[in-house]
């Protein structure tokens, strides 16, 4: 650390490393968020994996303030997303397939529990920017979708 | 933190229920993801948002992991993806970093404030301080590749150039210019 200048790269690396570590941690609120993902998971719940995203690679839609197209897998429900984003937040059109009216809970910045009409779909206003995902309950079966950034 | 203590510590999380090993796995590879998030030149919001998201993707996948001790390589590659995806959605992106970096360390006390007390530790203090400053005026690409190869644990530079996109046999003599670009900026504030 008494090391003066002129110094090598790898003690300028180190130098700048210890400098990181100071000026720009990692916040403790948000390490403690994700020490609490850990307790909050729901274990006997079934993950719906993120199956189709229009932001991932290859299936970009390209074009300007195209609605964001998600679509989830898991056994026995399929959960597609609509997301659009606002300047007041964003808004979630989803469809449950096969549809059913169930409750939908949404799980992130602002938790709220909806319910999906007779075909299955529901809508959800002034969503926070922010990790989200939703809770569906299936008589005894539980589906969570993955997390996304919304 | 090594990859056998990573993968010891994620077995302990998976297999027993052990709180304590997942807290310790959040906090050794916490600035391993930061990193990644920094690299992408996200502002302070979206940088917090795919952090979070990471780790909650991690907790919900705790099962479906296949090698333990890779645990580092899947929660970079999707923060990667995560960044990426906010990119995408056309989201502001602050190349330089936002002023709040500048200050966060002043009114976000961390242990090692309290230990910074004696005159030594203040010179210490203030050279890190410049190396920062001289840091945030160094081009975007060249932030991006040190904040990458000055994480904990330290990236491979394979991993270097999947998350940049610059070829692995370009990274070390970027890495040189980018270090001499920073040695020149602080012999600008009087660091000889």
């Amino acid at each position: 650390m008494s090391a003066g200048f002129p110094m090598s790269d790898d003690e300028l690396e180190t130098e700048l490393r210890r400098a990181v570590e100071l000026f720009d941690p990692v916040p403790s609120h948000l390490m403690q968020a994700a020490v609490e993902a850990y307790t909050l998971r729901t274990l006997d719940a079934e993950l719906a994996e993120l199956v189709f995203d229009s932001l991932s690679g290859s299936s970009q839609v390209r074009g300007e303030r195209q609605p964001r197209v998600l679509t989830f897998q898991g056994v026995g429900l399929t959960v597609d997303l609509e997301v659009t984003v606002t300047a007041t937040g964003g808004r979630v059109v989803g469809q449950l397939m096969p549809p059913r009216p169930v409750e939908v809970e949404v799980l992130g910045g602002r938790p709220v529990t909806l319910t999906a009409d007779d075909l299955g779909r529901f809508i959800y206003d002034e969503v926070p920017a922010g990790p989200f995902s939703l809770r569906c309950r299936l008589g005894d079966a539980t589906v969570v979708t993955e997390w996304i950034t919304v | 933190m090594d990859r056998d203590s990573i993968g010891i510590l994620f077995r302990a999380a998976v297999d027993t229920d052990d709180a304590a090993a997942w807290k310790s796995l959040v906090e050794g590879l916490s600035p391993l993801v930061w990193s990644v998030v920094r690299a992408h030149g996200l502002r302070d919001a979206d940088a917090q948002e795919v952090y979070q998201t990471t780790w909650f993707r991690l907790a919900q996948n705790l099962t479906r992991i296949r090698e333990p001790d890779k645990v580092g390589a899947w929660l970079a590659s999707t923060a990667r993806n995560e960044c990426v995806k906010v990119i995408r959605a056309a989201r502001r992106v602050s190349p330089s970093g936002d002023p709040e970096m500048f200050d966060r360390a002043a009114d976000d006390r961390t242990p090692e404030q309290a230990v910074i007390d004696s005159e030594d530790a203040a010179r210490e203090r203030e050279r890190a301080r410049a190396t920062w400053q001289a840091f945030q005026e160094l081009g975007e690409s060249c932030q991006r590749l040190l904040r990458l190869l000055t994480a904990s644990p330290p990236f491979s530079y394979q991993e270097v150039s999947a998350t940049l996109g610059i070829a692995v046999g370009s990274i070390g003599p970027i890495r040189q210019r980018c270090l001499r670009r920073l040695r020149v900026l602080l012999g600008r504030r009087g660091f000889q």
